[in-house]
């Protein structure tokens, strides 16, 4: 007897008792809906936490100064680091000058604030930040309109500045457009400086914090170019850096980067008695998190697959009842030639079509549930404008792995709880089962 | 064919000897009626002949095969392929229509499934259901499930017809029928039928009547036809 028959036939008993069936399959469609549903918020939580962690600055490494042949800080000997092993603005910027769409610097500078006396003769307060052409970016701030600070401003020292869109609508009460102004900033020890506005960003006020006393009175950052930040704070003889953070584009590799810069900086340390560069990267940390986020999965959806157990026994329980009920079927089938092989392959395959409709109706349930929670999760996201900022709209990500572990999953509780009840019909003597009424 | 049946035990404890030896010889072609009470042992009789069981001594040739030898699966084959059941409570599986009933035999056969519904179309013309081929077996009357079920048995063109009482659940005018049915396999088709009843009205429509009573045949008519002499083995 053909596969094909085996299914016709399988189908025809599961629809000869529809309610029974889907009573039957419950058990099963519970269990793997659940599996399902835990997976697609496993692979989509990890999915927005990277994005949320990428927007926030895991495009970043930190470049340091450390000891050559020690392994670990505490075993380090304490050598005193003369001017010449700092990490120097030049070596930064012929690295950049080497890699110029790749490597940004992100470092930042804070010297302090200050205030500015808007139109209506109100001080408008600030932190001056000195910034580099990463900086921004690694702070997770967008540029809403005009221009990042570049490495060109940093060299040149130019006296421009980028301010946040609060700022814009503390200082510019009449609406002008803020991109080429010159503002003037007064400084806490007296002195007055004069910047022109090349840029604005958006202040987030869940990565870098709200004021107290609402957008009026908040003091957000202005980023100047670091040069400036450190003339303006006397340090004219600038040496270098102990480290450094440095961000890159996300379109390419962490690790090439990685490798370029440690490439760049072990050629230009291999000469130093004392000295070498490493690095860091804060995609070990996202790793880590990835790691938490699939073991929380596994162990969740392991919870959930025990359920299917449950479900199989009640295939099994039914089953059963469906051999005893079909007793006489049995006998007749058997007495018109039906061999052992047929009868247990009959059941085996009844019970595995249950189970199979209803891992099938189980993933479409999980996948129906991962949408609902996607849709109530873009909503809360859009009602708080800051979390929106960071993690953008929440796509649901159904884990196709999962989807096909479910099938085969389900697949498999049908053969292992449908082979008994197969077997006992199988067993059958077809003269009892011919009598049985 | 030659038979040739004998003893059989049941229960371990409580030895139950049903049949005490029996011996007899079917011709082919041979329209024969088992009679006997309820408890005479021809319900274990019909089994040793349906292949449905084996005896516990002795031995049966069907078309020389010694069937008291076979597996469990070449038991399943002869009944698939070498007998036609007729049952007296139709035993036609209820999900499906009258056309899958008579298919059912062919499928575990193996015949493709073309081949399949033709025969079975065939077959229910035979028996004049071929109009109700669609039909679910609560959707057809006593005496056309009876014709469905005989064109069932004869779906594999088995080499007996081994009829249960086949008139037992209909009343006398379709029962008549059934019978006009049987008489036909056995005069045109030449089949070989063997008719298990406890009614003497029946069985004397027959060729030859074999009674039995308390495990034994205690008479036989004989064998009327000219086919070769027959053999009667004894125990």
């Amino acid at each position: 007897m053909s596969f094909f028959e085996n299914l016709k036939m399988a189908f025809s008993s599961i629809a000869a008792n529809k309610m029974r069936s889907l009573l039957t399959m419950l058990g099963i469609i519970i269990g793997i809906s659940a599996v399902i549903t835990i997976t697609t918020l496993g692979t989509t939580l990890r999915a927005t936490v990277k994005g949320a962690l990428d927007s926030l600055g895991t495009n970043l490494f930190y470049v340091y100064l450390t000891e050559k042949n020690v392994d670990n800080y505490y075993d380090s000997y304490d050598i005193e680091t003369t001017p010449e092993d700092l990490i120097s603005m030049s070596m930064l910027e012929e690295l950049i000058a080497k890699y110029p769409d790749e490597i940004r610097i992100a470092e930042e500078n804070p010297i302090g604030s200050g205030t500015l006396r808007n139109t209506e003769k109100k001080d408008v307060p600030v932190n001056i930040v000195g910034a580099y052409d990463g900086t921004l970016d690694y702070n997770g701030c967008k540029i809403l309109a005009g221009r990042n600070i570049t490495m060109e401003d940093v060299t040149r020292k130019k006296y421009t500045c980028v301010v946040s869109h609060i700022f814009v609508k503390q200082y510019f009460k009449n609406g002008e457009n803020p991109i080429g102004h010159v503002i003037s900033i007064n400084m806490e020890n007296g002195a007055a400086y004069e910047f022109t506005i090349v840029g604005v960003y958006r202040y987030n006020t869940l990565v870098n914090g709200a004021g107290p006393n609402g957008t009026d009175e908040m003091k957000t950052p202005i980023y100047i170019p670091n040069t400036i930040a450190l003339q303006l704070q006397g340090n004219y003889y600038f040496d270098g850096f102990w480290g450094i953070p440095l961000t890159f584009n996300v379109k390419y590799d962490a690790n090439d980067v990685k490798a370029h810069i440690q490439n760049f900086f072990d050629e230009k340390y291999a000469s130093n008695k004392n000295f070498t560069i490493g690095v860091n990267s804060a995609m070990d940390e996202l790793k880590t998190i990835d790691m938490v986020i699939n073991v929380i999965t596994i162990i969740v959806s392991v919870i959930a697959a025990i359920s299917l157990i449950v479900g199989g026994v009640g295939v099994m329980n039914i089953m059963l009842v469906s051999v005893t009920e079909r007793t006489r079927e049995i006998g007749v089938r058997k007495a018109l030639g039906a061999k052992k092989r047929a009868i247990k392959r009959q059941f085996v395959t009844e019970a595995i079509i249950i189970c199979l409709i209803g891992g099938i109706i189980g993933i479409l349930i999980g996948l129906l549930n991962g949408e609902l929670i996607g849709i109530v999760a873009n909503m809360i996201i859009k009602s708080e404008p800051s979390y929106s900022e960071i993690l953008g709209n929440v796509t649901i990500q159904p884990s196709f792995g999962a989807i096909i572990i479910s099938l085969i999953f389900s697949m498999l509780t049908g053969v292992f709880f449908g082979l008994y009840p197969a077997s006992k019909a199988a067993k059958m003597n077809p003269i009892d089962a011919l009598r049985y009424d | 064919m030659s038979n040739i049946i004998k003893r059989y035990y049941i229960g371990q404890p409580n030895e139950l000897q049903i049949l005490n030896g029996i011996s007899l010889t079917v011709h082919e072609g041979e329209f024969v009626a088992i009679v006997g009470a309820s408890g005479s042992g021809k319900s274990t009789l019909m089994n040793m002949i349906g292949a449905l069981d084996k005896p516990t001594e002795g031995s049966y040739l069907l078309n020389g095969v010694d069937v008291s030898k076979l597996s469990d699966k070449q038991l399943s084959e002869i009944r698939n392929k070498e007998i036609g059941f007729v049952f007296q409570t139709f035993n036609l599986i209820s999900r499906t229509n009258a056309l899958k009933n008579v298919e059912m035999p062919m499928l575990y056969a193996g015949v493709s499934r073309k081949e399949r519904s033709k025969r079975a179309m065939e077959l229910l013309e035979m028996v004049e259901m071929e109009d109700r081929y669609t039909h679910k077996p609560n959707e057809l009357s006593g005496g056309q499930k009876q014709r469905v079920a005989i064109a069932r048995a004869m779906a594999n063109d088995p080499s007996i017809i081994l009829a249960d009482e086949p008139t037992g659940a209909l009343d006398s005018k379709t029962g008549r029928m059934v019978m006009d049915i049987f008489h036909k396999l056995h005069k045109k088709e030449g089949k070989t039928v063997v008719l298990i009843t406890h009614s003497p009205e029946l069985a004397s429509e027959t060729e030859r009547i074999i009674t039995i009573s308390d495990g034994s045949i205690i008479s036989d008519t004989g064998y009327k036809g000219n086919a070769p002499a027959k053999e009667v083995s004894a125990e």
